[in-house]
């Protein structure tokens, strides 16, 4: 167990990119998921198209290869685009080799993968509140869009902060996928461990308490957050 | 004078077709109640008043304003209807002051202080004053509707709608709320109730119009239409109705 011991300040290192990863990445999918959630209720079909095509393509296939997509695909797509801007109009230069920092491509896909869930979340939010409430805001004089936020959303919010709790949760467990393009989060620092004291037994179980007390800590703070929001609200 | 007129109102849900043709004029100050079985399409009609539900064909003016026009600023509209329902549908994140204050502060653009003013003096009179900080669901049915019709009047509308509002209340609240209503009755307000509170339809009614299968059967002043409705189908209501 020495070598856990010792290399505890090194695997914290590691989860405190876990946490940056997944607190950036849960902020912009918020934002992301309440245009998301919104735009799935448009009234607008061509919005409520391009926002389920955006839900459907980011739930529908492997955070994985969302991931491989952005780190390698995005440079590649800029390059290429450079190039035949380059080319065919003679602005800026040719580019060879495009490259994107790990940390960059782990928040774009993060963001846009957690965007597509929680807009769903959001859409469920806002759908469970009562059509009475729309018609009470309207009938005084609201607009549609005041009766959203001053009426809906923060009701909304309210029933969504579990879902939205669990979801950042599996978030934060699925930052483990980013060894694959080498950020060295928290399970990447204990691969680089093992490599070096090839203990994989006590480092990945290390690795898992670690990731364990990260989300029972943020588990009990969601059921806190939950009964202070839910003071006020039992209908 | 009209201030509401209602021309040739149709209002279909897929195939079931809820009004068939409605003619209405409202007089300003006029105290309206509309009566008629359920599904009759009385509650449809008043939600087509204020455009909550959008009209399948014809026409609704207010002052001279036509409601279906794609032009119309609706809000704008709305802000002179108030309404209360059945569900009261108070803002359960807002308590009682908040309730009321929110539009005047987000519609009108008052002053918080002097939104919070007119919350107090509604609240007192509808007899809530000592509910000011209290949420709808620390309230009882009865003072959740007094709330509501507070929420509605603090807008200074020239209309008040009233779909069957002591229709989800326990029979020991219902007459809190009559009271209130019976109150307004005594302002110059223009009031148009959806009830079946037919004792209370009689007593304060100016005019009462009864509803059947999507049409305006029939319409009188109270003392004729309770006591020698013309229509037959008037007669059957009022004897099952009435006890």
């Amino acid at each position: 167990m020495d070598v856990v011991w010792h290399n505890i300040p090194y695997l914290l290192i590691g989860a405190v990119t876990t946490l940056k990863i997944s607190l950036i990445a849960v902020t912009f999918g918020i934002i992301l998921g309440l245009f998301a959630g919104m735009g799935r209720l448009s009234s607008n079909k061509l919005v409520r198209f391009l926002a389920t095509c955006y839900v459907d393509f980011f739930r529908g296939t492997p955070l994985l290869v969302q991931i491989l997509i952005v780190y390698f695909g995005l440079p590649q797509l800029y390059g290429q685009g450079q190039t035949f801007l380059f080319i065919h109009f003679g602005v800026g230069h040719a580019v060879t080799t495009t490259q994107i920092s790990d940390f960059l491509a782990a928040i774009i896909a993060f963001s846009l993968n957690s965007g597509a869930y929680v807009g769903e979340i959001f859409r469920a939010g806002i759908q469970s509140i009562e059509k009475g409430q729309r018609e009470a805001a309207l009938s005084l004089g609201m607009t549609p869009s005041q009766s959203m936020r001053y009426v809906i959303l923060p009701q909304a919010f309210r029933r969504v902060v579990p879902p939205l709790g669990n979801e950042f949760i599996a978030m934060l467990k699925d930052t483990a996928l980013l060894t694959v393009i080498g950020v060295e989060e928290l399970l990447r620092k204990g691969e680089i461990l093992n490599s070096n004291y090839f203990k994989p037994f006590q480092i990945f179980l290390s690795v898992a308490f670690i990731y364990l007390i990260m989300t029972l800590t943020f588990s009990r703070f969601v059921d806190y957050t939950e009964r202070r929001l839910g003071v006020h609200d039992h209908n | 004078m009209t201030i509401i007129k209602v021309r040739g109102l149709h209002k279909s849900f897929g195939h079931l077709e809820v009004l068939r043709g409605i003619d209405l004029d409202v007089a300003e100050g006029e105290k309206l109640v509309i009566i008629g079985p359920s599904g009759s399409g009385k509650s449809t009609l008043l939600r087509c008043l204020n455009q909550l539900e959008e009209a399948t064909a014809g026409s609704i003016e207010f002052d001279g304003t036509e409601l279906t026009a794609r032009k119309t600023d609706l809000p704008k509209v709305r802000e002179h209807i108030g309404m209360v329902f059945q569900s009261f549908n108070l803002f359960p994140h807002k308590n009682a002051t908040e309730n009321i204050t929110i539009a005047l502060l987000k519609v009108k653009g008052m002053e918080k202080h002097e939104a919070e003013r007119r919350a107090l003096a509604l609240l007192d009179k509808v007899g809530l004053s000592d509910k000011a900080g209290s949420y709808p669901q620390e309230l009882s049915g009865g003072q959740q509707q007094r709330v509501a019709i507070a929420r509605a009047l603090a807008m200074q509308p020239r209309v008040m709608l009233f779909d069957e509002p002591t229709s989800a209340l326990d029979p020991e609240m219902v007459g809190e709320v009559l009271e209130v209503m019976r109150g307004l009755t005594r302002e110059g307000m223009t009031l148009i109730f959806v009830t079946h509170e037919m004792k209370f339809a009689q007593e304060v009614g100016d005019r009462v119009i009864f509803m059947d299968e999507g049409l305006i059967v029939e319409e009188d002043i109270p003392s004729q239409i309770f006591t020698n409705p013309t229509n037959a189908r008037t007669r059957s209501f009022l004897s099952r109705v009435m006890k």
